[in-house]
């Protein structure tokens, strides 16, 4: 296959992740305007941070005065997954150059990362990632650029009935885990508690990073199941529940 | 709402982004994770999503604390259901704005 060839498989295998990045790109857009950010700060930070966990984990962190060093901490927390996805993406590229490295990993995300590793052999191109990273990244910036519009264009007392949006998503991603595993659901319940208690006696945003580390640290002690990885961009009631497990 | 270094923010949070995809990436034969810590990091989006859900969720409508926990049972109803996850963020926004209009906002 030529590079073109591979470069429109690439984004054709994109296209069912651009359904689920879009609506969440709105959702971002508009309660990154609402916690304060710019309407051009809000489409540079999907332009360079590219995580939509760590994008809206940021952004609500912020509308919570969270300090900076715990939204730092908070986002390396949820976004070290992509240490181990980046790996297995390059693993399968060893051909390429320090710059197309440099680059290409800019761009890994959980969708990126269960394509390109579940893509039989003659596929995995740099040609064919770039291809998926052209179409499911300009989707999430368009997303977020959507967001930004249609704040503009909504009364305020919608805007700020949108704020409980990313919450929702929350708690649409983490459900249906605590269903599938019971001590999931504990550990939850657990953090959940937690986390509400501490932010009564310390600052929110470390009982945030507190909570985080300390109920997950513990799971990950009873938890023997290899639990399927909670979905970065949040595309996980359709496709990408299935090829998670690359290995 | 007293102003964040927004620039400041987005650039952090970048850096700690790309460095674990860039990493790997540079140096990928290297590579030894023990099975806990593999576990401990699939498990991390959970707690970090709870953590940040109880109790933010209840501060996410300026004012309005009391639609919040309206808006918070119809999503995790909507979730233990299964809808898709598009519709659950529909109904959680649809019930808060739905008892914000009837309260006169």
């Amino acid at each position: 296959m030529t590079a073109r060839q591979l470069f429109l498989q690439g984004m054709r295998a994109g296209i069912p992740v651009v359904f689920g990045y879009v609506p969440v790109g709105i959702a971002y857009g508009v309660s990154a305007l609402e916690a304060g950010f710019s309407p051009f700060e809000t489409i540079l930070m999907s332009c360079m941070v590219y995580s939509g966990s760590g994008q809206v984990l940021g952004v609500s962190m912020t509308a919570q005065h969270a300090g900076l060093v715990a939204i730092f901490i908070a986002t390396f927390l949820i976004n070290f997954r992509y240490f181990i996805m980046s790996a297995c993406i390059f693993s399968r590229l060893p051909g390429l150059s320090n710059l197309g490295r440099v680059l290409a990993s800019w761009f890994v995300v959980d969708e990126t990362f269960a394509i390109f590793t579940t893509a039989p052999n003659k596929l995995a191109k740099i040609s064919y990632l770039a291809g998926i990273i052209a179409l499911t990244y300009s989707s999430w910036v368009l997303g977020a650029a959507i967001g930004v519009a249609a704040h503009a264009v909504l009364p305020a007392w919608i805007s700020a009935g949108l704020g409980i949006a990313l919450y929702a998503l929350f708690i649409a991603i983490v459900v249906p885990g605590c269903k599938r595993n019971g001590r999931i659901l504990v550990m939850v319940l657990c953090c959940a508690l937690s986390c509400t208690l501490l932010s009564m006696v310390i600052d929110g945003s470390w009982a945030i990073v507190i909570s985080t580390l300390v109920c997950a640290a513990v799971g990950a002690l009873f938890i023997k199941e290899e639990p399927k990885a909670v979905d970065d961009n949040m595309t996980a009631s359709d496709n990408s529940s299935a090829s998670k497990e690359g290995k | 709402m007293d102003v964040q270094p927004y620039v400041l923010i987005i650039l952090g949070m970048w850096a700690v982004s790309y460095l674990p995809r860039l990493v790997p990436a540079l140096f990928i034969s290297k590579l030894k994770l023990s099975a806990y810590f593999k576990r401990f990091l699939d498990l991390i989006p959970y707690t970090a999503m709870t953590a940040l859900v109880f109790p933010g969720i209840f501060y996410s409508v300026p004012g309005h604390m009391e639609v919040t926990y309206f808006g918070a049972a119809a999503a995790v109803l909507s979730a233990i259901l299964r809808l898709p996850l598009a519709v659950t963020v529909v109904i959680a926004v649809g019930v808060v704005l739905g008892i914000m209009y009837f309260q006169g906002m």
